[in-house]
C-alpha cells in the first residue's frame, strides 16, 4: 500500500529527471561534436505548444535551424511579459550569438533590447513586430503585418459591401493580448477612414475560442437584433467558426450575411469553399517559424537584411481557397 | 540567513523553534535544487545577478501575502493588484506623482480588502476573489485594455540597471522589503502580534491584542508590496500591462507554501517564504538555460512541487500514521480516544 | 497530530459566512441571508425581462445556458472539494482541457468508446493522485492541485502538442453539441442531472454525510473512526468526474478541443461556489447553492454582453456583485442574528 503511494511521484520524479538529463545531454552533444559552424541562438516566444499557431511554428523554426546548424534555445513567457524579461536576462547572461525575439507586449521590449545591445548580441523579432521607435534596436523583422492583416480582412469586407450601408459585430481576441490590438485596429481603422457605410454596431472579445466567440457571437445578435446585422468580422478563423454556428443556431444562412476573418486556418478554409466565409487572411505559421531562423541566419553570417520580412497576407476568398499556395496548415 | 534572532521569554522561544521547523521541507527542497541545478546547470549560480532578479520578481509579492496568511486570511487580489497600480502609475504623466499614487492605491486596496473582512465580516478568500475580479477589470478599464507606456522610458531604463555589482534596484527593493517584514514580525511586538492572530484568534482577542487593527495592517502591508511590484515591473518593462501578473498569484503561493507558511495561519515565517522563492527561481532560470522544451519544464516544476508537498516530515508521519489506524481499524473497530 | 491544531486555528471571523441555520428567533432578514442568492437571482432576472432588450428571447436562454452549463458542472463538482474544507482544486483547468482534448483527439483517431474510456482513465487518476496527496499525505490542496494542473497540462501539450482538434462535422460528438429541447440545450440537462444526482449524494448518502462532517471538524471525524482518507479521495474524485464531463460538454459545444479553453476556470467555478453560498471553510454548502451561484454569474454576463458593456467593465461589475452579494448576506445574517 505504502509502496503504490510512493511509487508514482518517485517514478514521475525519475522519469523526468531522466528527460532532463537526456535534454542536457543531446544539447552538450551538439557543441561538443563540433561541426562547422554551429551558432547558439536565444528564442524569446510568448507561445508553444500552448496555443495551437505556436504548435505548428514551432517544428518549422527547429527544423530550420537544424538545417542551418543553429543550436536553439526556446522560451515560452505565455504572454506574461515580466517573465519574458527574465528570460531576456538569462538569455543575455548566457551571451547566445544573437537572440529572436516574439515580443509578448510590445511596448516592454525596450529594456531587453538595450540589455542585449549592450552585451552586443544582435536581436532580430519575428511575429510580431517592435515599436517604431525601437526599430534602431534589432536588426530586422520576419512575420506577418499584424496591423495590416486587420486591414486586409477590412478591404474584403468593404469590397463586398461593395458602398452598401453595412452593419457588422466584431469579435476580437483575448483582451489585452498584443495581436488581438493591432489586428483590431488594423480592422477599425481602415473601416473608419476607408469604409464609412460599414458600421461597428457591437464587439466583445472571443478569446481565441471558438466556444467563448460562439455564445458572445450570440448575444450580440440578441442585443442588436439579429436582422439588423449584415456582416461579421472575427480576428481568426477559429472565433469566425463559432461566429457562424451561432447564425446557423438560429436558423440564418452565413453565406447571406458578409463574414471576414484572419488565418485560413484547417478551420477556416473549409468555410471559404463552401461559401460560409466570405473571405480570410493566410497566415503561415510555418512560414513565420522558418523565416525567424532565415533571418537570423542572414545576421549572424553577415548577410544583408530587410528592415522588415514581411509575410505575405494572401487574402483567401472563394475564389483561390482550394489554391496549393494557401493550403491551411492548422 | 537563519531565523537567529534571540527574543526574549519562553513564548518567543517556544515559538522560534516552532517557526524553524516549518522551514525544514523548504530547506530540504533548496539544497537538492542546488545540488542539481549546480551539477547540470551551474550558468545559472555563474549568472547570479539575473537568477536574484528572478527571485526577487518571484519573492515580492510572497514576501506581503506571507503577512496576512500568518493572520489565517488569504489575499487573491495580489496580482491584479499589481497589474492596476502599474496601470495607475504609467497612466499619470508625472514619474514621482504617478509612484506615490500607485503605492497609495496599493495601501487603498489593502484597506478595502480589510473593510470587508473586519467591518463586513465577509471571509477574505470571498472578499479577495471579487476583487481578483474587479481589480483586473479596472486594470483593463483605466488602460483601455492595451499597455500604457511610461511617458519616461529613459528613467524605466535607468532604474533597470544594476547600482552596485549585480544588485539592481528591484533585488535591492526585494532585500530592503525582506529585511523590514523579518525584522517587524519578529522584533516588533505588533508584527509578533500577527502569529497570535493567526494561531487562535479568540485568545488573541481575549489577551488585549488589537485584532482589527492587526489585520488592517496585514492587509494593508500586501496591497502596498503588490503595488510596490507592480511599480518595479512597470518601471523595468517602461510600460505598464494590464494583463501583467498572470503567474504571480499562484506562484506567490506556491513560494510562502514551500516555505512553510501554514495556509491556517499561526504558523510559518518570511524566512520560509524567501527559501520558496529562492528554490522556485533558481529552478525556473536554471529550466529556462537547459533549453528543456517548455512542456517538460512545466512537468517538472509540478513534479517537484508535488515531492515538495507531500514530503513534509510532519506530513510524512501523518501519512504512516493514517495507514496505521486505518489498519488498526481493519483489525478492529476500536476507536481511539 | 500536529496537522489537527492547525485546522482548529479556523478563524472565529469564517463562522459568520457560513450559511445555515442562524441560532436565535425568525427574523425576515434571516430569511433573506437563508436565500440570499436566489433572491438575489432572481431580481436579476426579474430586471433583465424588463429592462434588457432580448434577455427574454428563446435564442438567449439558450446561450445563458451554453454559458453555464460547463462551468456549471465543474462547479457542482468542485463543491465537494470545497465542502470538505481543501480550498479548490485549481487542476481543473487541466482536467477538464484534458478531458475534451481526449475526447476529440482520441475519438478521431481511436474511436469514441477508446476516448471515453481513456478520459475516465485520465480522470480517476487525477482525483486519486489529488485526493491521496491531500488525504494521506495531509499535503495542501492548493499546491497539489497547483502541481498536479503543471503536471497535467505539461503532458497533455507534450502528447497531444498543443495542436487544435476537431471533431467531424456528423459525428456523435457534434449531434450532441447541437442537441436541445426546445431551448434547452443538452449540455444544460447534462448539468442539471449531475446536479442531481450530486446533490442525493451529499445530502442522502452515508459519503456526504461524512464529507460535510469531515469539513467541519477533521479531527472529530477521524476520532469517529472514520478512513478520512477515502472521504478526501472521493471527494477529489467527484471533482475529477464532473470536470471530465465539462470537458465533453464544451467539447462537444465547439467541435473543438485544445489545451487553452478552460483557462480562468479554477476561479471562476470557485466564485460561482463562493458566490452560492458555500463556506471556503468547508463543512457547510450545497451544490443547489452552487447552481444557483453559477446561473447568477451567467445571466449576469449575458446582460452585460448584451448591454454591449466592454470585458474590463463586465470584470468590475463581476467581481463587484462578488462582493456585494456576500455582504449583504454577511450583514442580513449578522443583523438577524441580534
Amino acid at each position: 500500500m505504502r509502496n503504490t503511494r510512493t511509487m508514482f511521484p518517485a517514478a514521475g520524479l525519475l522519469a523526468v529527471a531522466g528527460l532532463l538529463l537526456s535534454g542536457c545531454a543531446g544539447a552538450g552533444g551538439d557543441s561538443s561534436d563540433g561541426s562547422a559552424s554551429t551558432y547558439n541562438v536565444y528564442a524569446l516566444l510568448p507561445q508553444g505548444t500552448d496555443q495551437p499557431y505556436g504548435t505548428t511554428y514551432l517544428p518549422a523554426m527547429q527544423a530550420k535551424a537544424d538545417e542551418l546548424g543553429i543550436k536553439l534555445t526556446i522560451t515560452n513567457s505565455k504572454y506574461d511579459a515580466d517573465t519574458q524579461a527574465s528570460d531576456c536576462e538569462v538569455a543575455v547572461a548566457a551571451q547566445p550569438d544573437l537572440i529572436i525575439l516574439w515580443p509578448a507586449v510590445g511596448d516592454t521590449v525596450r529594456p531587453c533590447l538595450e540589455a542585449a545591445k549592450a552585451a552586443g548580441i544582435p536581436v532580430t523579432a519575428t511575429n510580431s513586430d517592435v515599436n517604431p521607435e525601437d526599430k534602431s534596436l534589432i536588426k530586422g523583422y520576419s512575420g506577418p503585418d499584424t496591423y495590416g492583416q486587420g486591414q486586409a480582412s477590412a478591404e474584403m469586407m468593404c469590397d463586398a459591401a461593395a458602398g452598401a450601408p453595412t452593419n457588422i459585430i466584431v469579435i476580437n481576441g483575448l483582451t489585452g493580448n498584443s495581436t488581438a490590438i493591432n489586428r483590431h485596429d488594423g480592422f477599425a481603422d481602415y473601416i473608419a477612414k476607408s469604409c464609412t457605410n460599414i458600421t461597428i454596431l457591437a464587439e466583445q472579445p472571443g478569446n481565441w475560442n471558438k466556444d467563448d466567440s460562439q455564445i458572445a457571437a450570440s448575444e450580440m445578435l440578441t442585443s442588436v437584433g439579429a436582422e439588423n446585422v449584415q456582416g461579421i468580422y472575427a480576428a481568426d478563423d477559429t472565433m469566425v467558426a463559432g461566429a457562424i454556428d451561432a447564425l446557423k443556431a438560429r436558423g440564418i444562412d452565413p453565406s447571406s450575411l458578409i463574414i471576414t476573418s484572419i488565418g485560413n486556418t484547417k478551420l477556416g478554409n473549409p468555410l471559404v469553399i463552401s461559401g460560409e466565409l466570405y473571405g480570410t487572411v493566410f497566415q503561415s505559421s510555418s512560414w513565420d517559424g522558418e523565416n525567424a531562423v532565415v533571418l537570423a541566419y542572414n545576421v549572424l553570417t553577415g548577410k544583408p537584411v530587410e528592415e522588415n520580412l514581411f509575410m505575405p497576407s494572401v487574402k483567401v476568398t472563394k475564389d483561390n481557397a482550394s489554391d496549393p499556395s494557401v493550403a491551411p496548415e492548422w | 540567513m537563519k531565523l537567529g534572532t534571540e527574543q526574549s521569554g519562553l513564548l518567543g522561544r517556544v515559538r522560534n523553534l516552532a517557526a524553524r521547523r516549518t522551514e525544514g521541507r523548504g530547506l530540504i527542497l533548496l539544497a537538492l535544487v542546488i545540488i542539481v541545478v549546480a551539477i547540470l546547470e551551474p550558468t545559472a549560480f555563474t549568472a547570479y545577478s539575473v537568477t536574484l532578479g528572478r527571485v526577487a520578481l518571484i519573492g515580492l509579492v510572497a514576501l506581503g501575502l506571507t503577512a496576512v496568511i500568518l493572520m489565517g486570511e488569504l489575499d487573491l487580489s495580489v496580482a491584479s493588484t499589481l497589474a492596476v497600480s502599474g496601470v495607475i502609475m504609467a497612466s499619470i504623466p508625472d514619474l514621482g506623482l504617478g509612484i506615490v499614487v500607485a503605492l497609495a492605491a496599493g495601501i487603498l486596496i489593502g484597506i478595502v480588502n480589510a473593510v470587508f473582512v473586519v467591518y463586513v465580516g465577509i471571509n477574505s478568500f470571498i472578499a479577495t476573489l471579487g476583487m481578483l475580479f474587479a481589480l483586473r477589470g479596472l486594470a483593463f478599464v483605466i488602460s483601455d485594455e492595451k499597455p500604457v507606456r511610461l511617458s519616461n522610458i529613459d528613467a524605466g531604463i535607468a532604474f533597470g540597471a544594476p547600482l552596485i555589482g549585480p544588485v539592481t534596484p528591484r533585488v535591492l527593493i526585494f532585500i530592503v522589503a525582506f529585511i523590514a517584514l523579518q525584522v517587524f514580525l519578529t522584533r516588533v511586538r505588533a508584527g509578533r502580534e500577527f502569529y497570535a492572530v493567526g494561531g487562535n484568534r479568540q485568545a488573541a482577542f481575549d489577551a488585549g491584542i488589537p485584532v482589527r487593527r492587526r489585520i488592517f495592517t496585514g492587509f494593508m502591508i500586501s496591497g502596498f508590496v503588490a503595488a510596490l511590484a507592480g511599480v518595479i515591473n512597470t518601471l523595468e518593462r517602461t510600460a505598464a500591462d494590464p494583463t501583467a501578473g498572470s503567474s504571480v498569484l499562484l506562484a506567490s503561493f506556491a513560494a510562502a507554501i514551500i516555505g512553510g507558511v501554514v495556509l491556517t495561519g499561526g504558523r510559518g515565517s518570511v524566512v520560509g517564504t524567501l527559501i520558496g522563492a529562492l528554490s522556485l527561481g533558481i529552478l525556473q532560470v536554471a529550466l529556462t538555460l537547459s533549453g528543456v522544451q517548455t512542456d517538460i519544464q512545466d512537468i517538472f516544476i509540478g513534479s517537484i512541487l508535488l515531492i515538495a508537498v507531500i514530503t513534509d516530515p510532519t506530513q510524512l508521519r501523518a501519512a504512516a500514521a493514517s495507514v496505521r489506524s486505518f489498519f488498526q481499524r481493519r483489525e478492529k473497530a476500536q476507536i481511539p480516544t | 497530530m500536529a496537522d489537527q491544531t492547525t485546522t482548529a486555528a479556523v478563524p472565529p471571523r469564517a463562522a459568520s459566512d457560513e450559511p445555515g441555520l442562524a441560532k436565535g428567533r425568525f427574523s425576515l432578514l434571516v430569511w433573506m441571508s437563508e436565500r440570499g442568492v436566489f433572491l438575489f437571482t432572481a431580481l436579476l432576472v426579474v430586471v433583465a425581462v424588463v429592462f434588457v432588450n432580448g434577455f427574454a428571447s428563446l435564442a438567449n436562454i439558450t446561450d445563458v445556458f451554453y454559458r453555464a452549463a460547463p462551468i456549471g458542472i465543474v462547479a457542482v463538482g468542485m463543491t465537494f472539494v470545497v465542502i470538505s474544507a481543501n480550498y479548490l482544486d485549481l487542476s481543473v483547468v487541466a482536467q477538464v482541457a484534458t478531458a475534451s482534448v481526449i475526447l476529440v483527439g482520441v475519438s478521431n483517431t481511436a474511436g469514441f468508446p477508446a476516448a471515453i474510456g481513456l478520459a475516465l482513465v485520465v480522470a480517476l487518476l487525477y482525483g486519486v493522485v489529488n485526493g491521496l496527496a491531500v488525504g494521506v499525505f495531509k499535503a495542501n490542496a492548493v499546491i497539489v492541485t497547483l502541481s498536479t494542473t503543471f503536471i497535467g497540462l505539461g503532458i497533455l501539450r507534450w502528447l497531444s502538442g498543443g495542436s487544435i482538434f476537431f471533431g467531424p462535422e456528423d459525428g456523435p460528438i457534434r449531434a450532441f453539441g447541437q442537441a436541445k429541447l426546445g431551448p434547452i440545450p443538452l449540455s444544460a440537462l447534462v448539468l442539471l442531472v449531475i446536479t442531481a444526482v450530486l446533490w442525493f449524494v451529499l445530502t442522502r448518502t452515508n459519503f456526504g454525510f461524512l464529507i460535510r462532517s469531515f469539513g467541519s471538524n477533521k479531527a472529530a471525524t477521524r476520532l469517529a473512526g472514520v478512513n478520512t482518507a477515502l472521504v478526501v479521495v472521493g471527494a477529489f474524485v467527484i471533482t475529477s468526474l464532473a470536470a471530465m464531463l465539462a470537458g465533453f460538454v464544451l467539447a462537444a459545444f465547439s467541435n473543438t478541443a485544445v489545451s487553452t479553453m478552460s483557462d480562468g476556470y479554477d476561479f471562476s467555478a470557485l466564485a460561482a461556489i463562493i458566490i452560492g453560498g458555500t463556506s471556503v471553510f468547508g463543512g457547510k454548502g450545497s451544490v443547489l447553492r452552487t447552481l444557483l451561484g453559477v446561473i447568477f454569474v451567467s445571466v449576469l454576463t449575458n446582460i452585460l454582453v448584451l448591454l454591449g458593456i466592454g470585458f474590463g467593465l463586465q470584470q468590475v461589475a463581476i467581481g463587484a456583485l462578488i462582493v456585494l452579494a456576500v455582504s449583504v448576506d454577511a450583514l442580513a445574517r449578522r443583523v438577524g442574528k441580534k
